[in-house]
């Protein structure tokens, strides 16, 4: 008796992986087909004929109709498998468009024969957060043109540049400027790079816009995919790791701030109070609150732990684009469209000074006690994060710089440039080092 | 490759028009001989690998008719190495010599086509060719992305007139988010418009439309900027030209648009141009500019490719069963393209109004008050055949004319009290009134008014620029006034359907921005004067504005003291193109109740007159006889079309804009007061007015505060717009009527006109009359006599009965309508 249900449990156990290759898989094969064709018009922003397929539940759930959206094993009385196949141009989706791929349609089909389960773990789920980690396209081998740099980073030792490119992460040697590796598999366009504590890690933060954001996270060393976090319907533009290093914040396009544990990858709190893009985050000293500034002409302060907003900052009356915390834990650093860098109380919001910068900011990074800034006037200012003081300001670049970083070891700033161009220089004396375009082959 | 699709859809598109254009060749060729095709144009010229040619197919009948037949027209390449042609559009292929060989109806036409550098590039023209593609798709449109904050975070300039600003957001904002060089056709700003990605807006675009490839291939070249030496455009030509005349049921045109450029090259924009009709209940126009006529009439198609603006009038006819033309009574020349047009588009005028309806009209019109019992009884009587052209020119003679005239004008030139203090208004007016009563001739009534200086006392005409309080208002005013420009769009952006660009606006601006006003000592007085110094800013470009007026440009030598002058000697010019038609029309339109440009003060392109050569005429006349308004008044009263009954036939009955008939309309709020007071015999008073002044001579509203003027739409005056003077009819004025005060207290009043009549011994008989007499001009018929004196003999109270019947006349649509 024992033995007899001891061998159904292997099987059972067996089958469905046996039968794996065959079975079709909600969340990895029919999901991005609903994405990339149904979405549009039938997600949250609109919802044509009262039917939207950005959850599973609402995908099974019936529209203006009242027909049955999906019935399990029946494809006769699923509406939607219906209006795909109709001969019907008026009738067919997607309306006014090229029918679905037979095959895709044909996987549709088998994956209601099959019952229409579900594979992920929250029907509620929206899509974009169940579907597995697409592999993205590789970049062009020579770039026909540049890009934006819009993230730079030193790697731990400050030996090399780390830019992000078309569908990649590329380092670069940070005293020749040659191409040291390309790291593959990324997203679209990257808007923000960090390494972990120890150097182990990279996490490229970015994606498609308008289509998808994640933060990818690659063993530094071999290039390597670890594991994708954050994954949401348009761009992340933020990714900042704790100060103990055992967390991930993320935040983007969505209007979300995502924290998750390092490197267990388990999301621990979700944050949904901006009304508009979430430009950048920082985390305070102690790794107790997060700052957040956004295109929403706010920045705000959150306690990790409860997710509570402490306070709302709307000093700069435009974008905010950057924020970083004092070195004394109760100021707080913003910046963006007004053209300047704030600095206000975190325990109840009030301004306490501002510096003007030469132009609108597109991001404000803090290392060390270093900020620093890069603006529409091309130029790369660095401010001491203690005194609020311009140290120095780091000009050249023919075009509005969207990145900078600092290395301190190195004591060198790098920013990137719309342009593509790429500029190293000394904070000793504010000589540049090195100017490199950062596309590979590129002229 | 650019245009592939493009060539895709056209195929599509030609297919499933082909039948009806078949089919209209098959009809109209039971009725005329199709004698010849013709082509447009006649030779292609493709010079480039992006370029292509419409065709536009004409087809000429033995009867002098004509159709387009260009969906019915089968093209094709004598030469398919050099051009090819889809459906009706040529495209280029390799440089050389071709021919395209165009057959319709059983006629053939053959077509040179000349074809060069196909061997060199051709990059996308981001400001004439990618904005214009946005344009097309109404992407910077008001209602989207054009609107001041945006839309969904993505901000266009409104019909992409700040091209600096859409480089900035298209390729720049937001890290460069919405174009990917890369890989084009994975770009936000075509994957939203697809509804790819979610967009608010929809589906705007399709992957074959022209647009699209021209959005794409300018991403794929990486979003470059024009170099400063490209060719510009400088004007757009659309065909056919104004002035075609289509015929049920052929009533389909296609459109082409040629864009000219700075070094001499014609280019073939249609796929670019954006069309709309200014009447779509007469013609509908779609994307690919095909117009549709839908009933008989005239509209105007506007084509728009960037800021240039072009119109093509196309007018629609039709067969009206049993429609014979009269031949009716023409006085002058008013008449005879009054009929012109009605005869074209079969409409039969009315007969002439009776000299009963004659009289009442015309004294309402020149000079605003009913004629007395005596004045009636003397025109009824008179005998000559030419007594209503003898009235017209006494009216014109008349105190009350200028006092009239006046009042409208004050309406236009805003005379309050309260902008121009109570000692100014009258002085004000009595300069308005004195320019009437003087005859002057508007082009020196124009000049007085615009180069007015010194003390708004004793310069009155001053005023204007105390009115109009600051430039823009000045810009805005004096456009609206005397260029019937409606400008205050193009203060903040080009406006989004006419010519006038922003720069306009602040080049306009340059000959009235050194007008200083100064307070006095004396109370209530303003000094205006000319600072011989400051110049125009042009907000967005930062740029110092020269004073431009339209049709001459820059004024590159301006008068040194007074840049008004050249203004004003610019607009008096006789050939100045809005002057004299703005103000013929506006005349028109008082004595109409509908100008020919309707609404009067609003010129434009998309309005077009409902009678182009009549409005040009008048104006000819006007001017060759010396800006003199009694005279050109006096022309239109004597036209048959002023006398014209209003009352429709079964020719005339759905026609509102052609003056087959007279349309009849309410009595403003000024003309019936003074009615009323008229036909009760019991004065109004007005504040501290002399007793005895009339509504209609009032110099300001605000100098009285009349509750029944404003319920019946007395202006405030607050702006220089004549649709401010409503007679849109409502519930407070039927609530006046039927148990007001004012009505009530003057049918109450002890000396009131039947009251004194019964004092006088008069039987009610003669009573009747009189009030009949007094309100509507004439006797009343038998049947409205003996309904009176039955009502007087039911009532016990003679009186009453009697302010009863008075009660149920001034309730007649006879009395409250001109008509």
């Amino acid at each position: 008796m024992n033995k007899f249900s001891l061998s159904l449990c292997v099987a059972a156990l067996l089958l469905p992986s046996l039968n794996a290759q065959d079975a079709v898989s909600f969340k990895a094969d029919i999901a991005p087909i609903l994405i990339n064709n149904c979405l549009a018009c039938h997600g949250p922003k609109k919802a044509e004929g009262g039917y939207r397929v950005d959850t599973f539940e609402r995908f099974l759930r019936e529209g203006d109709s009242g027909a049955a959206a999906i019935t399990a094993g029946n494809h006769d009385e699923s509406e939607s498998l219906r209006r795909i196949k109709s001969e019907d141009e008026f009738e067919r989706m997607p309306l006014e468009n090229d029918p679905l791929a037979a095959a895709e349609i044909e996987l549709i089909e088998k994956w209601v024969t099959e019952g229409a389960k579900y594979d992920a773990e929250d029907p509620k789920a929206f899509l974009s957060t169940i579907v597995p980690a697409p592999t993205h396209p590789t970049p062009p081998e020579v770039y026909p043109l540049t890009v934006p740099i819009t993230s730079v980073a030193f790697s731990p030792d400050g030996s090399q540049v780390v830019t992000g490119g078309y569908h990649e992460v590329v380092l670069w040697n940070a005293t020749d400027g040659t191409l040291v590796k390309r790291i593959q598999n990324v997203g679209q366009r990257t808007f923000a790079l960090r390494f972990s504590h120890d150097g182990q890690h990279l996490v490229a933060a970015g994606g498609a816009p308008g289509k998808l954001g994640e933060a990818r996270i690659f063993d530094a060393a071999s290039g390597d995919l670890v594991t994708v976090l954050g994954t949401t319907s348009d761009v992340v533009l933020d990714v900042q790791f704790s100060p103990a290093g055992d967390r991930l914040a993320i935040a983007g396009a969505d209007s979300t701030i995502r924290i998750y544990e390092f490197p267990a990858g388990n999301l621990v709190r979700a944050i949904s109070s901006h009304s508009d893009w979430i430009m950048a985050v920082a985390w305070d000293n102690e790794g107790k609150r997060l700052a957040s500034a956004s295109r929403d002409k706010t920045a705000k302060l959150f306690d990790v732990e409860t997710g509570e907003l402490l306070v709302t900052y709307s000093g700069h009356n435009n974008h905010v684009k950057g924020v970083a915390f004092h070195p004394d834990n109760q100021h707080i650093y913003t910046a963006g469209g007004d053209k300047k860098v704030h600095w206000w109380k975190a325990a109840d919001a009030k301004k306490v000074g501002e510096l003007a910068q030469g132009g609108e900011v597109y991001k404000l990074e803090k290392i060390g006690g270093v900020i620093t800034t890069s603006s529409a006037d091309r130029t790369v200012r660095q401010i001491d994060a203690a005194t609020q003081k311009e140290v120095r300001n780091y000009g050249g670049h023919a075009d509005w710089t969207l990145s900078s970083a600092f290395h301190e070891s190195t004591k060198r700033i790098a920013g990137g440039a719309f342009d593509g161009a790429v500029k190293i220089w000394n904070t000793e004396d504010g000589a540049e080092v090195i100017s490199f375009v950062a596309a590979p082959g590129a002229k | 490759m650019q245009f592939r699709n493009l060539r895709k859809t056209y195929v599509l598109m030609v297919a499933s028009l082909l039948w009806s254009g078949l089919a209209t060749v098959g009809l109209q060729a039971e009725e005329a001989q199709l004698e010849r095709i013709e082509v447009y144009p006649a030779e292609v010229q493709l010079t480039g690998v992006r370029e292509q040619a419409q065709l536009v197919v004409t087809g000429h009948f033995a009867d002098g008719s004509i159709q387009d037949l260009t969906r019915a027209a089968t093209v094709s390449t004598a030469n398919a190495e050099v051009v090819t042609v889809d459906g009706t559009v040529a495209y280029p292929q390799a440089n050389g010599d071709g021919a395209l060989n165009v057959e319709a109806g059983g006629k053939t036409a053959t077509v040179k086509v000349v074809v060069t550098n196909q061997d060199q590039p051709q990059p996308v023209s981001f400001l004439y060719d990618t904005l214009a593609a946005l344009s097309k798709n109404s992407c910077n449109a008001g209602a989207c992305h054009g609107s001041p904050s945006g839309k969904g975070g993505f901000r266009l300039s409104l019909r992409a007139f700040d091209p600096k600003l859409d480089e900035l957001t298209l390729i720049r904002e937001d890290f460069g988010r919405r174009t990917n060089s890369l890989d084009p056709e994975n770009s936000l700003l075509l994957l939203k418009p697809l509804m790819k990605v979610a967009h608010g807006g929809g589906r705007q675009i399709r992957a074959g439309d022209p647009a699209y490839a021209v959005i794409r291939d300018w991403i794929a070249e990486g979003c470059k900027m024009d170099t400063a030496e490209a060719a510009r455009p400088v004007k757009i030509e659309v065909y056919p030209k104004s002035g075609r005349v289509l015929k049920k049921p052929a009533m389909q045109q296609q459109l082409s648009v040629w864009a000219h450029f700075s070094d001499g090259s014609v280019r073939d924009v249609t796929p670019l141009a954006v069309f709309s009709s200014s009447d779509v209940e007469v013609a509908d126009v779609d994307r690919n500019g095909l117009v549709e006529g839908l009933k008989r009439g005239e509209v105007a198609v506007v084509v728009r490719y960037l800021e240039f603006i072009e119109s093509s009038f196309i007018t629609f006819v039709e067969d009206v069963e049993n429609f014979v033309w009269n031949d009716p009574q023409v006085n002058n020349y008013i008449d005879v393209a009054v009929d012109d047009k009605l005869k074209q588009l079969k409409y039969l005028p009315s007969d002439l109004c009776t000299d009963e309806e004659f009289i009442r009209r015309v004294y309402l019109d020149v000079i605003g008050i009913l004629p007395t019992l005596e004045e009636v009884t003397a025109f009824a009587a008179d005998e000559d055949p030419a007594k209503r052209d003898k009235t017209i020119d006494s009216l014109l003679d008349r105190s009350e004319f200028s006092k009239f005239w006046a009042l409208k004008w004050g309406d236009l030139l805003r005379l309050t009290s309260g902008q121009v203090t109570n000692e100014g208004v009258y002085k004000y007016y009595r300069w308005v009134e004195r320019s009437f009563r003087e005859n002057q001739p508007y082009d020196e009534f124009a000049t007085e008014l615009l180069t007015a200086t010194g003390s708004t006392f004793s310069n009155p005409a001053a005023n204007f620029y105390r009115t109009s309080k600051d430039m823009n208002d000045c810009v805005e005013t004096i456009s609206q006034v005397f260029l019937g420009a409606r400008l205050q769009c193009a203060k903040c952006h080009n406006h989004p359907f006419e010519r006038w660009t922003q720069d306009n606006y602040y080049g306009m601006a340059a000959f009235f921005n050194r007008v200083q006003r100064a307070n006095t000592k004396r109370a209530n007085e303003m000094f205006i004067y000319v600072s011989q110094s400051g110049e125009v800013t042009q907000p967005r470009t930062q740029q110092q504005m020269k004073p431009w007026a339209p049709g001459v440009g820059d004024i590159e030598e301006p008068n040194e003291f007074d840049r008004r002058i050249d203004f004003a000697n610019w607009l008096t010019k006789p050939d100045n193109p809005y002057f004299a038609k703005i103000e013929v029309n506006r005349i028109w339109s008082q004595v109409f109740g509908r100008g020919i440009v309707e609404p009067a003060d609003d010129f434009r392109d998309t309005n077009p007159p409902s009678n182009a050569v009549l409005l040009d005429q008048l104006a000819k006349d006007f001017v060759e006889n010396g800006y003199d308004r009694k005279k050109i008044l006096a022309t239109i009263l004597k036209s048959r079309t002023y006398q014209t009954s209003y009352q429709p036939n079964e020719f005339n009955e759905d026609d509102t804009k052609y003056f087959s008939h007279y349309q009849p309309r309410l009595l403003s709020a000024e003309q019936l007061l003074d009615a009323i007071c008229h036909v009760t015999q019991v004065a109004e008073s007005f504040g501290g007015l002399p007793p005895g002044t009339k509504a209609t001579h009032l110099p300001a509203p605000d100098l009285v505060n009349n509750e029944f003027l404003k319920i019946f739409g007395q202006p405030e005056r607050q702006t220089v717009c004549a649709c401010e003077r409503t007679n849109e009819s409502n519930l407070s004025m039927a609530i006046q009527f039927f148990n007001g005060p004012l009505i009530y207290n003057k049918l109450k009043n002890e000396s009131n006109s039947f009251r004194k009549s019964i004092t006088a011994g008069e039987d009610d008989t003669q009573i009747i009359t009189r009030l009949y007499n007094l309100a509507v001009c004439r006797n009343p018929s038998e049947t409205e006599l003996k309904a009176s004196l039955d009502h007087i003999a039911s009532k016990e109270n003679r009186v009453e009965a009697l302010e009863d019947i008075c009660w149920a006349i001034l309730n007649t649509n006879e009395f409250l309508f001109q008509h």
